[in-house]
This record gives C-alpha cells, sequence and structure tokens, in this order.
C-alpha cells in the first residue's frame, strides 16, 4: 500500500512486482526473437552450405579430334546421315582425348582406358553430338571442349567424395582421384561458375553433375505469369466488388465466409480440382504451366481477395464521402481515390499471394508437373497452345531431386532451393519498391 | 409532447424559400433519427443548425444533399424540396444532385493528391471545363473565393494533405464550390480547427453568403450565433424552434431552446 508520506525514491512492493513482470515479457519477447532468428539462420546456413557448390561445376579441358570416317561415313556432312551415329559413336573420341592428354602430360597411371573414359560425364557425349549436328563441318578437325567431369570427380574437389569413400565407390577410384588432382593442378581440370545449372534442363539418374533448374525456371516464370494476369484482376475485381458495392446481407456474409475459408484449404485439393476440371473435364495438357498456373490461380485468389478488401477497408470512409460529396459517381469514388490509397496494400497481398504460389508443390504434383522434362517448354506451340508445353516448376524440382539416389543431387536440390529464395527476394524487393512508389503521405 | 414549431418566418427579401423540408422522418434500421422535421431555408443566408449532441441535427443535413444513401440502414421518408423539385423523386440521380448541393465536412478531408487536383477533381468529374486554360480559371476563382489563393498560388502542384488543418478545410470549401453549387452544407466545419482558423473559416462563411445557400451545423452557439442569420434548434430527433438567429438566442419560445442556449441541456 502507497501511503501519502511514502517517498517516491522508493518503490513499494506492488510496483517492484509490476516492473519484474514487465521485464520478465521484456526477455520474453527477446527469447522468442532469438529462437526464430537462430532457427533462420541456420535453415540458410545449412542450405547455402549444401548448395553453394551446386553453382560451381568441373570441367575438363579437352582436345578433341573428330575423325570423318567414324562422324560421317558418306561424307557429305549431311546431318540427317551423321545423326545416325548415337552417343556411343562420340563417347571413344571424349575418352580418347582424354588418354592423349593425360599421356602427354606423362602422368603415370593404373588406370585402364575404359575407367579414364569414365571419369567424363556420360552427358559429354551428348552435348558434343549436338555440337557437331549443329555445325557439320566440325567433322574431320580437332575441337576444343570443356566436357563435364564425372560427378564423382566433381564431388571430389567439392569434398562429398573422398579417398576412403572412392575406395567402397563402384563408380570411381582413389587412382582416379588421383589423377583428377594432377590434372586439375596442371589446368585441365578445372572449376568455375556452372551456368549450367540455371540454363540446362534436368537431367537422368546417373548425370548429377549435368542437371540443371533451366525447364524448372521456365516452368515456374510461366505459371507466375499466368497467375498475375488472372488472379490479380479477378482477385481485385471481386474484393472491390464484395467490399465497395455488394449489398450486406446473408448471400454476401456466406460469400465473405466462403472465400475465408478457401484460404484455408490445403493446397493438394486445388491440385485434384486441378486434375478432375482442367485435365480430365477441359482436357488441357497435363503437366502444363497452364494447368499449373490455373491451379495456383484459383489457389491464390482468396490471398488477394482477402487482403485487397483489408487494404480498401483500411482507406479511411472520409476520402468516400468526399468523393461522394462531389458529386462523383460510387465506380468514380473507388477507381479515382480508393483504389490508388488502396494500391500498396493490393499488392502487398498479390506479392504474398505470388510468392505462395511461386513455393507451392503438392497440388503440382497431381497435375503431373513432376515429370522428367528434357526439352525447354516453349511459350506458345501450334500443337499445345498457350504454355500448353510440358514444364516442372522449381519446388517440384527441389521435391524431385531430393528422392534420387546419386549423393550429387542433395547438392542440386539446396542449389535449387538457393534460386528458389533468390526468385522469392527479389519479388519481394519488387513489391517492397512498388509499395514505397505508390505510398502516399496523410 | 409539445406541437413542433413549424412556423416559417416569411423573409421579405426571399419569398419563396430555397429549400423546402415537410414531414421529414429518418430512420436508421429500427432507431429513429429524424422525427417529423419541416423547415423552409432561404437563399443567400447562413442557416446554423444547432442542438445537443445526437439530436439528428447532422442527419438532417445529410439528407439534404442524400448523402444518407450511403448507409444501407438509413429510411428517409417526407419530402424535401430543392426549388420545387423533390430530392427524393425516383428520377433525380443523387450524383446530380450533389453537384448542385455541396458539401463540407467535420474532418478536413483533402484528396491525397495535389492542391491543384484536389480543386480541379470536381470540374473535372461533371465536365465543367472546356480546356485547361478554362479548368485553370475555375480553379484560381474557387480558391480565391474560399480565401485560399494567395496562400497557395505558389504550390499548386503540393499535395493538399501538406496543408495545416485550417488551410485544408478552407480547400475543401474551394473544392465544394469548385462545382458551382447552388447549396453549400457544411457539417461542423470547424470543430477540428484551432481559434484562428476557425475565425478565417467564419469570415469566409460570411462572405460565401452573397453567392450560396449556407447550412451550418454546429455545435458552438457562439459561433451560430456569430454566423447566421437563422437558427434551427433540434433535439432529440425533433425540430424545436426555428427563426431568426437573434430572436433564438434572445427570446427563444420554447423551453427546450432556452434551456439549451443557457447551458442547463445538451
Amino acid at each position: 500500500m502507497t501511503s501519502p508520506t511514502k517517498s517516491l525514491f522508493v518503490q513499494d512492493e506492488r510496483v517492484k512486482r509490476r516492473n519484474a513482470a514487465e521485464k520478465r515479457f521484456h526477455s520474453y519477447g527477446l527469447c522468442a526473437i532469438g529462437v526464430a532468428a537462430l532457427a533462420l539462420v541456420v535453415l540458410l546456413a545449412s542450405v547455402l552450405a549444401n548448395g553453394a557448390s551446386a553453382f560451381r561445376q568441373t570441367y575438363l579441358m579437352l582436345e578433341i579430334p573428330l575423325p570423318a570416317e567414324t562422324l560421317d561415313k558418306g561424307g557429305d556432312r549431311d546431318p540427317a546421315a551423321m545423326a545416325s551415329v548415337s552417343t556411343f559413336g562420340y563417347a571413344p573420341l571424349l575418352r580418347d582425348a582424354l588418354v592423349a592428354s593425360i599421356a602427354k602430360l606423362n602422368i603415370e597411371t593404373t588406370l585402364s582406358n575404359k575407367d579414364v573414359g569414365d571419369m567424363i560425364s556420360k552427358e559429354a557425349a551428348a552435348s558434343l553430338r549436338n555440337q557437331v549436328l549443329a555445325n557439320p563441318d566440325l567433322v574431320g578437325g580437332v575441337i576444343a571442349l570443356d566436357v563435364l567431369a564425372n560427378g564423382r570427380i566433381d564431388g571430389f574437389f567439392k569434398g562429398r567424395v573422398t579417398m576412403e569413400s572412392a575406395e567402397r565407390d563402384g563408380n570411381t577410384s582413389p587412382e582416379a582421384l588421383r589423377v583428377a588432382q594432377l590434372l586439375a593442378d596442371v589446368g585441365v581440370l578445372v572449376t568455375r561458375f556452372n551456368w549450367q545449372f540455371l540454363t540446362a534442363p534436368d537431367a537422368s539418374d546417373q548425370r548429377p553433375e549435368a542437371a540443371g533448374l533451366g525447364v524448372a525456371i521456365l516452368g515456374s516464370l510461366y505459371m507466375m505469369l499466368v497467375v498475375l494476369v488472372l488472379a490479380l484482376p479477378i482477385g481485385v475485381a471481386a474484393a472491390i466488388y464484395l467490399e465497395e458495392f455488394a449489398p450486406k446481407n446473408r448471400v454476401s456474409d456466406l460469400i465473405e465466409v466462403n472465400i475465408s475459408n478457401l484460404a484455408a484449404v490445403p493446397s493438394i485439393v486445388y491440385g485434384i480440382l486441378g486434375l478432375a476440371i482442367f485435365i480430365n473435364f477441359l482436357g488441357l495438357r497435363q503437366s502444363s504451366p497452364l494447368v499449373g498456373g490455373l491451379v495456383l490461380t484459383l489457389m491464390t485468389l482468396p490471398t488477394i481477395i482477402i487482403a485487397t478488401r483489408a487494404a480498401l477497408k483500411a482507406v479511411p470512409p472520409s476520402i468516400r464521402d468526399a468523393a461522394l460529396g462531389l458529386g462523383a459517381t460510387k465506380m468514380q469514388s473507388v477507381f479515382h481515390h480508393v483504389l490508388p490509397l488502396a494500391a500498396p496494400g493490393i499488392l502487398t497481398g498479390t506479392i504474398i499471394g505470388l510468392a505462395q504460389a511461386l513455393g507451392e508443390t503438392a497440388p503440382l504434383l497431381l497435375i503431373g508437373m513432376v515429370a522428367f522434362v528434357r526439352d525447354y517448354p516453349a511459350a506458345y506451340s501450334e500443337t499445345a497452345g498457350l504454355f500448353g508445353e510440358a514444364a516442372t516448376a522449381l519446388p517440384v524440382q527441389v521435391f524431385n531431386w531430393t528422392q534420387r539416389a546419386d549423393p550429387g543431387f542433395v547438392e542440386r536440390a539446396s542449389g535449387a532451393i538457393i534460386t528458389l529464395l533468390v526468385f522469392l527476394a527479389v519479388m519481394n524487393t519488387v513489391a517492397v519498391l512498388l509499395r514505397r512508389r505508390f505510398e502516399r503521405r496523410w | 409532447m409539445m406541437k413542433v414549431n413549424t412556423l416559417i418566418q416569411p423573409n421579405p427579401d426571399m419569398a419563396v424559400p430555397k429549400i423546402t423540408a415537410r414531414n421529414v422522418h429518418v430512420s436508421y434500421g429500427d432507431s429513429v433519427a429524424i422525427k417529423d422535421v419541416s423547415v423552409g431555408i432561404s437563399a443567400n443566408t447562413v442557416t446554423a443548425f444547432i442542438g445537443p449532441s445526437g439530436c439528428g441535427k447532422s442527419t438532417f443535413l445529410r439528407c439534404l444533399n442524400r448523402m444518407n444513401d450511403t448507409i444501407e440502414t438509413c429510411r428517409v421518408s417526407g419530402e424535401i424540396l430543392i426549388e420545387g423539385e423533390d430530392i427524393y423523386h425516383r428520377s433525380v440521380d443523387p450524383v446530380q444532385l450533389r453537384a448542385k448541393v455541396g458539401m463540407v465536412f467535420q474532418k478536413p478531408n483533402p484528396f491525397p493528391k495535389s492542391i491543384f487536383d484536389n480543386v480541379a477533381y470536381g470540374p473535372k468529374i461533371h465536365g465543367l471545363a472546356r480546356n485547361k486554360a478554362d479548368l485553370d480559371n475555375i480553379v484560381e476563382n474557387a480558391l480565391r473565393k474560399a480565401a485560399l489563393w494567395d496562400e497557395v498560388k505558389d504550390r499548386l502542384n503540393k499535395t493538399g494533405t501538406g496543408l495545416s488543418g485550417g488551410q485544408q478545410q478552407r480547400l475543401c470549401i474551394a473544392r465544394a464550390i469548385a462545382t458551382s453549387p447552388e447549396v453549400l452544407l457544411m457539417d461542423e466545419p470547424c470543430s477540428a480547427l484551432d481559434p484562428i482558423a476557425t475565425a478565417q473559416i467564419e469570415e469566409l462563411i460570411n462572405d460565401l453568403r452573397e453567392n450560396y445557400c449556407v447550412v451550418i451545423v454546429t455545435h458552438s452557439m457562439q459561433q451560430a450565433a456569430r454566423i447566421s442569420q437563422k437558427t434551427a434548434f433540434f433535439h432529440l430527433g425533433s425540430l424545436v424552434e426555428y427563426g431568426d438567429t437573434d430572436q433564438v438566442f434572445t427570446a427563444p419560445s420554447d423551453p427546450r431552446t432556452e434551456s439549451y442556449i443557457t447551458g442547463r441541456i445538451g
């Protein structure tokens, strides 16, 4: 109890307890933030530690003779005829080039020629073949080419493969790693930035070194376009109608409740819906960014509607009154005054919705976007229409790679996560910048 | 219950009132806000609505340009005529009505746009200006009439929300008169302003009387006494007394009016 005679310099019991409670709450808050920050740091650190190496790749710099007698038996450099030589015809050329290179450098080795050939990625023969078919005049000469090293050799330089693990590994040997190290010392084997990771399509299970995100990035980009073009106008229009024009009665209450419910529906349900309606009923192509975009649009709509309604609600009614009092129609007051003021909020909601859509995996699995796609999807094709060609998406690619056996894919999956996070960061930055641009001072 | 005094003092200059209300009832859902109000408001006059909070004076004011239409539960019955035309008639478009009956609100509410755009908005949507020079003229005239021109003429492109409270309110008045209305409704326009800004607005209202029929709702009886020629006293949704300001303040005929202006109720 405070008595009037008590000094202000002395805290009484009650004040002490209140201050202690406040201090405790303060420390709880700090703990909560600390835990959240720590979780974020650990997550980012582990992803970066695992995935950063995906952006570097080991290449062998080879000079490869292209003998006309094996590659172009007809001798007329006709690509159609030359296409009959498969990658099996090219692989020995690469192997021989590496063997010759090792011999020239006076590196003593007990490796058989086949083992030397295995140091080169199986993907290399295909890319050499593609280059030759694209430019038949190369045949007969010697081509200097940087070819992918095998995933195990690549892993050795990234610390994933060691001499001890190579001992037990059927795909490589300590001797191969020793030779690779010697090649690296003289600069035949180099490690550099891996553009292919961002541009190349996916590769099969045995070739993690060749796997890239090209198709996934393109697919995600197409889907985001579809979502943006459909979800933004539909969502904003629906929100404006519901918030500004719709009469407040049972029906609009019901719609409101259901929109909130839709926002809480598990995303995989949208996948089932997409499968049933867009693919089975409407007959759109499975695995296509169009269907993926439509499904994600359905998923994003409630988010955008709710965010837009909140943004519209936040515009002070005095602005509406001012416009109406001047004789503006309802629509003029909304479009001239309310909407511009709500734009930053709408934008934020849209970006949150898009970010959610960009990271969504489950519904895409159901509509077949988990397929193994080697060809870049065209934005438009005669047979498949707009965004109709098979593609995959960034998060699905992560899911896909984490299921593969070769440890090389762990690094790829983490690298894909980094790419996804960079995409999200870029989107959020754009949102913040646009927000600043649109924000008005009061 | 006393009979509501609906006697309209005949003004020798203004034989026909600009606005005539007959038996107006307003309700929000189940609660009645205005009961059987009949009144005649003259042109070129400042008419003040006074009364305690919740007495329905603002509600009645908002009926005069149908701003109550925006409130879904609001029901208005009776007749409100402006120059003989019933503004609640089916074929009256409130949008057109509001161009004729401008409104200034309690809190200054300029659009977060430039000063010029604030004033130019009304003329633009009503197509009052044929070209840019025309629009410039309208804006300048409106700002001059609102006694704001000299203060803002060098910064017409600056945002209207950056002005002081009093300037913002005068900007809102300029915005309202830019559409050349005939009636100007003001809902406690000075309640958010300091005494100096209030004095400026009052002076402005006095000047506006020359060209407009001004109806003002105010909480301040001194303000009503200073600026109005006619005063209407509302109490519990009824119009208790209406007459010349001098008479209402010096010799009120209703005991409730007397109680209010002497500070015993309200």
